[in-house]
């Protein structure tokens, strides 16, 4: 059972992030990129793609649209399953989940897929003109600036490096329609892609209850019901920050929670996909954990501190850090095997401030005076928060 | 940094952004919330006055206080009382909040508002209202300000107050309304946490950028009896605390920033931490789970230990040299060990052992490099 974000038992053997800011560090230090798939897979992703582009066929029968963000992609296995909810839990000091909303329905709208939105401000399409656009190729550098040296060079944390090679792989196949596009978070999409009746914009702040979201939803995804046949058009559903404390549904647990039980069930009959952010800080506990429960996939992201030490100490790469993603729950249908990831912290990074990154944790050398080893000290060392660490 | 506060404050929002909002926590532990409350208001009414603020105006929403009051103390900190109507406005919510004087029958002249007050003040007779008091805020605001882009500054003096006659989500609601107009710039808020439950001070948090939590000094003598200790300890919560900032930074990261305070006749004066309690410096061994140090009693009785190769095995005590022993016990010594180990060498017929135990003067790791006798 992968540990969940607000719960407070605590699992031996099972590290779990901890309320405060620090991470727990085992989790991420036995982790490691993994670039390839397993070599059983059949390579479908050339037939599938000339059907409908966003889609891409998955194992067990399923097909895949993305998140938007490459890296999250690979992380769930391929990209977020259809007819499944994305649950995101907030971190009440920090926007981070409003990056990945952006992502998501920015890749939807590029990718021609309705989008139906949803949040508590009052005029929710303004939001629409901070959606990221997809940056072309050529400002778009992944790769390290190769300063060929002639001498040796040492590849530290070589494990980072996996995902690049993998890149270039797969910008070969020259399809005009990428299946997850680089969105530069300083251009603003360009308004042909959101001013047809595309979007649905939804605001959910004056409304005395759900029913009116419920049947804007129903309406919504009667568009994409599953039938046997070919996958016509897919479907995006963004709900931001609902249980939001301005909202009036937020004293209404009882409905939120049947609300997104029946979004769920109507999910699970069409062929569309929805990413619904809370703030689990301002809810009580059981409601919280039931909506965990309900999620198919779930992620939580937290804030940084700004200037602390003991972080930038204990990881590589702290100053372009933003926060942390924390994967709680990946969504596998038609299979009863689960997906067991090997690390479930990642670090929100923005590359040239414009290009969002999810990378593993990488861990800082220990201070070379101390004389301890880097093997030995990073084994042992944690996070003193976490406590119940066995070896 | 506080002074960190009132310029963020100061510099407002950007094109197209929620306006920074600050809540101003405090429980009765330390109770100075409404200190640093007048503080900021008195330094952002100086601000605007120089000119150096996005806003023009600032509306002071006044549950807990008289208008008098305020104008008061903005009188005290050196303002200009003349110039007041031209930037502040207050929103009375203090003398008349439920509209009852009014259906009293000898209500007479209710307002006991001073003339320098009343020239700014605006009564508002129902706070149940919310979506009237938004507008009266806006009204008073913009009426000041302008239509324009000009910008004004909102300060609401309890929160607490809303809370009492509206539920949390119309509060947060209009919290989150005023936060998004177009036209105000700032917006600064106090709340006494302890009076609420912890979902509706977080909830209040969720809506603001910045958080300044009031604390005491010393929090572990607030909740205990009275002892000689203690009373010292609680009579220095009584002038100071500490201020603990929480600032949501635009690019997702959180700022700690804390400072001391103290209350005097004149104000709050806020200082830099002085002790080091905060950041603890852990030095420069990496946290493992195993102790590298030995502690005094563990190095005493590592000096106790009998080592094998300084007993005979027959119950002898220590007959080799140890460089610890004085000069004089030395030549008997010598001389035993000498007879010792040759009482050993007939025994065995093979080899000696010769055993010198390191002197303790000597540290594990010390400076000298054994490898720099070497001469490669």
């Amino acid at each position: 059972m992968l540990p969940t974000g607000n719960c407070t038992f605590r699992a031996t053997g099972i590290v779990k992030p901890s309320e405060r800011e620090r991470v727990s560090l085992v989790d991420a230090l036995m982790s490691a990129t993994k670039g390839r798939t397993s070599s059983f897979t059949r390579n479908v992703l050339s037939a599938s793609s000339s059907q409908t582009p966003g889609i891409k066929c998955g194992p067990n029968g399923t097909f895949f649209v993305s998140s938007g963000i490459s890296d999250l992609d690979k992380i769930l296995g391929g990209g977020i399953p259809l007819g499944s909810l994305v649950m995101v839990m907030e971190d009440a000091e920090a926007p981070h989940h409003m990056l990945l909303l952006r992502n998501f329905m920015s890749q939807g709208l590029v990718q021609d897929q309705p989008l139906l939105y949803a949040s508590p401000s009052k005029d929710p399409r303004g939001f629409l003109g901070t959606l990221p656009c997809p940056s072309s190729k050529d400002d778009k550098l992944r790769n390290h600036d190769p300063e060929q040296e002639k001498g040796l060079r040492i590849a530290w944390q070589y494990k980072k490096y996996f995902g690049e090679n993998q890149q270039s792989f797969d910008g070969h196949r020259g399809s005009k329609q990428e299946f997850c596009n680089d969105f530069d978070l300083r251009k603003p999409l360009e308004r042909h892609f959101f001013s047809g009746q595309r979007v649905d914009c939804v605001s959910v702040k004056d409304s005395p209850n759900l029913v009116a979201l419920q049947d804007r939803c129903t309406t919504f995804l009667a568009q994409f019901r599953r039938n046997d046949g070919s996958i016509s058009s897919v479907g995006r559903i963004a709900i931001q920050s609902l249980c939001a404390p301005q909202c009036t549904h937020s004293n209404m647990e009882w409905d939120v929670l049947s609300f997104i039980s029946y979004l769920k069930s109507m999910l699970w009959s069409a062929n569309a996909v929805a990413v619904v952010t809370f703030p689990p800080s301002l809810l009580s506990e059981s409601f919280c954990k039931r909506w965990q429960h309900m999620a198919d996939i779930l992620l939580s992201v937290r804030a940084i501190l700004d200037d602390d030490k003991e972080l930038a100490k204990l990881l590589t790469g702290y100053q372009d850090m933003v926060g942390f993603l924390n994967v709680h729950k990946v969504a596998r249908t038609n299979t009863q095997v689960p997906l067991i990831l090997e690390a479930t912290t990642f670090s929100i990074k923005l590359q040239k401030r414009r290009f969002l990154v999810l990378e593993c944790l990488n861990q800082a050398p220990i201070d070379g005076s101390s004389g301890a080893s880097y093997g030995t000290s990073g084994s042992c060392s944690g996070s003193s928060k976490t406590g119940t660490l066995e070896f | 940094m506080a002074e960190s506060i009132c310029r963020t404050l100061r510099d407002g929002s950007l094109e197209g952004e929620h306006a920074p909002a600050l809540t101003i926590k405090d429980t009765a532990a330390s109770p100075f919330g409404f200190d640093v409350f007048a503080y900021v208001l008195s330094q952002l009414s100086s601000f605007i006055l120089a000119g150096k603020s996005q806003s023009r105006v600032v509306v002071v929403v006044a549950f807990t206080r008289s208008p008098s009051f305020y104008v008061d103390l903005l009188k005290r900190r050196g303002l200009d009382v003349t110039s007041f109507h031209k930037w502040i406005q207050i929103l009375d919510c203090y003398t008349d909040p439920l509209g009852w004087k009014g259906k009293l029958v000898e209500s007479g002249n209710a307002m006991c508002i001073s003339d320098e007050a009343s020239s700014v003040t605006h009564l508002c007779k129902d706070v149940r209202d919310l979506d009237n008091l938004y507008s009266l805020i806006l009204e008073l605001g913009k009426g000041l300000a302008g239509q324009g882009k000009a910008h004004f500054s909102v300060a609401i003096d309890s929160v607490n107050e809303m809370l009492r006659h509206a539920s949390l989500s119309r509060v947060a609601g209009l919290l989150s309304n005023l936060r998004s107009h177009d036209q105000i710039s700032c917006i600064y808020w106090l709340l006494h946490s302890d009076l609420h439950e912890v979902r509706v001070t977080s909830s209040v948090e969720y809506m603001s950028s910045m958080v300044a939590n009031v604390e005491p000094l010393n929090p572990s003598a607030s909740g205990q009896r009275w002892d000689s200790e203690n009373v010292s300890l609680l009579k220095q919560n009584f002038q100071k605390g500490k201020l603990n900032v929480r600032f949501k930074r635009r690019n997702g990261r959180v700022r700690l920033m804390c400072e001391e305070f103290h209350i005097e006749q004149s104000g709050i004066n806020f200082t830099p931490v002085s002790s080091e309690d905060g950041t603890i410096n852990q030095g420069l061994l990496p946290k493992v789970q195993f102790s590298l140090q030995l502690s005094e009693k563990e190095q005493t009785e590592r000096a106790k230990v009998l080592l094998p190769f300084e007993h005979q095995g027959n119950g002898k005590p220590i007959q080799i040299y140890d460089g610890r022993r004085s000069l004089e016990d030395n030549k008997n010594e010598a001389t035993l060990a000498s007879t010792g180990n040759l009482q050993r060498n007939e025994a065995s017929g093979e080899g000696e052992i010769i055993y010198f135990r390191d002197s303790d003067d000597e540290r594990p790791d010390s400076d000298e490099d054994p490898d720099d006798d070497l001469d490669i």
